[in-house]
């Protein structure tokens, strides 16, 4: 850690910029429970990390870097408030405590960080603010990076961490982690939040701002916390695993010109197979610690390890697709979860039987992807004109853009290119 | 300890009545059960008894009142508490248990400590 290779090489520097964002974050957590003002915490962990990126280059990495981080933070915080205390003409309102002889103990740590995790995500928050929160003070993004891969104006953001700032003060969002009774209910708004910001990055495609796919790193990282902080936690096992093992087809989900390539067609070998391999483990883990009621994350994160697992698309184990899909219908019973059944009973049992349970399912007529499934299936059964129509009302609904392309693509395909041959199981 | 107000949503409808008297019975339940946090509260008559007034052409100008509430909605200002809770988890926990919440909803909003006014 010690010594000043960081100067000049850019590599050095990023990884110094991580190292700062990263005890950065464990640093305000520290300065929340010490001021209990997250705008004051925000304001001097921010100085004390402009000064690190200053000084650390030139004088060398000091040995304990977040010891150095925390004292030039807390001293900057106490400057802010005889700052305001002066302004304001009255003895300040916040103290922060003297500092501790010893290095706190890791435990104090960990439970800051998880405080303000509960805080960041509470659910009197809306969820877009908690994403953008969870951004800011979790994973150390500026505001001006969380407006960019969040596709806010710069402005409207500041604005709306503000606000989310002065609610969590001025209404006493508590800093705490929640009593064993309540907190099922809450980390399951944490996990959805953090899910949240993963499906950001994940739906942003190779066209956009680079920091948006950086949103699934982001997430990753954050759930890694979040393991680290409860382990054990099935649904964060679940989360941590259903992120890997679909972040492991990174590389292979977009072709050249930024079209989508569909699971059937990825080329396999430029899967992350170490990220499979983790999150085959974490499924595994997950289900051993929640015998009783599997936790959905963890069933859909054994879907995904299926897939993950197949050595090609027609060599895919459906029936164990099928059977995890009925375990996920018996705890999270939603339209699109018996739509993406319905795909895999095409798949197993044919087109035929595969369309039949796609129009079986109500209520996804305003969905894209519900009429591109029909589409798909009808036009493996020749039924060209219903095909046809079908995509056209698939087109015609909001999605992305390379989706929206490859929808396109497909039509007209119909047009050019006869059907493909019978399905894997007819 | 921060203070809150819960502002409760309901159905326009005469407390007073004899029809109401299980909810009102139900309200003095509630009063009795968090009376440790309760620091005070009012059912109101209805929206039909309620003036609005305004003041037109700044300090000293003219009082126009008019007749009604401030805003004709479908659920109505029936009544109001205010809490001292420990944070909003409390309050929050507090506005649950209110019989209003069940049939209406309650606006939970903190109050500007009186050193800041």
């Amino acid at each position: 850690m010690a010594g000043s290779t960081a100067r000049g090489d850019g590599l050095a520097r990023a990884a110094l910029v991580r190292l700062v964002r990263d005890e950065g974050r464990r640093v305000l957590a520290t300065l929340v429970r010490l001021t209990g003002d997250l705008q004051l915490a925000e304001d001097a962990v921010q100085d004390a990390t402009v000064r690190a990126l200053e000084s650390w280059p030139r004088d060398g990495v000091p040995a304990e870097p977040r010891a150095w981080l925390t004292l030039t933070a807390r001293r900057r915080a106490i400057d802010l408030i005889r700052r305001e205390g002066a302004r304001d003409g009255k003895e300040a309102g916040t103290v922060v405590p003297p500092e501790p002889s010893t290095p706190e103990p890791p435990e104090v740590l960990r439970d800051d960080l998880l405080r303000l995790v509960f805080t960041c995500c509470h659910p009197s928050l809306a969820v877009e603010t908690q994403v953008a929160l969870a951004l800011r003070t979790l994973c150390g993004l500026t505001t001006a990076e969380v407006a960019r891969a969040l596709l806010v104006p710069e402005a409207t953001m500041n604005k709306r961490l503000t606000r989310a700032k002065q609610k969590i003060a001025r209404a006493a969002i508590p800093y705490r982690v929640p009593e064993d009774h309540e907190l099922p209910d809450r980390l399951r708004g944490v996990v959805a939040t953090v899910y949240l910001l993963f499906n950001e990055g994940y739906a942003a495609t190779a066209g956009d701002d680079p920091l948006r796919p950086a949103l699934v790193d982001e997430a990753v990282r954050l759930t890694r916390l979040l393991r680290e902080l409860m382990p054990g936690e099935p649904s964060v096992l679940g989360l941590l695993a259903l992120e890997l093992l679909q972040d492991s087809r990174r590389d292979a989900r977009y072709d050249r010109d930024g079209l989508p390539v569909l699971l059937a067609d990825q080329d396999r070998g430029r899967w992350r197979h170490g990220l499979v391999e983790e999150g085959v483990v974490l499924v595994g883990e997950g289900l051993r610690r929640s015998p009783g009621r599997p936790d959905p994350y963890v069933v859909q994160a054994a879907i995904a390890a299926c897939h993950a697992l197949a050595p090609s698309y027609p060599d895919t184990d459906w029936s164990a697709v099928l059977s995890w899909y009925d375990v996920l219908l018996s705890v999270q019973d939603t339209a699109v979860v018996r739509l993406n059944r319905a795909v895999a009973v095409g798949e197993q049992q044919g087109p035929g039987a595969g369309l039949a349970e796609v129009e079986a399912v109500t209520g996804l007529e305003e969905y894209a992807l519900w009429h591109a499934a029909r589409a798909e299936l009808l036009a493996r059964l020749a039924r060209t004109d219903e095909a046809r129509a079908a995509y056209a009302a698939a087109l015609a609904l909001p999605q992305n853009t390379a989706q929206h392309a490859h929808l396109r693509e497909r039509l007209h395909a119909l047009d050019g290119i006869s059907p493909p041959g019978p399905a894997p199981g007819s | 300890m921060p203070s809150y107000i819960a502002l409760i949503y309901n159905a326009d409808v005469d407390w007073s009545a004899a029809e109401h008297s299980e909810t009102m019975a139900e309200y003095g339940e509630f009063g009795r059960a968090a009376a440790a946090v309760i620091r005070g509260g009012a059912a109101l008559y209805p929206t039909s008894t309620a003036t609005t007034v305004r003041v037109h052409g700044g300090k000293g100008g003219d009082v126009v009142t008019t007749d009604g509430p401030y805003a004709e909605t479908k659920e109505a200002l029936t009544g109001f508490y205010l809490f001292e809770c420990a944070d909003l988890d409390e309050a929050v926990a507090t506005a649950a248990r209110i019989p209003g919440a069940r049939d209406g909803a309650i606006e939970v909003r903190p109050v500007i400590p009186p050193m800041q006014r």
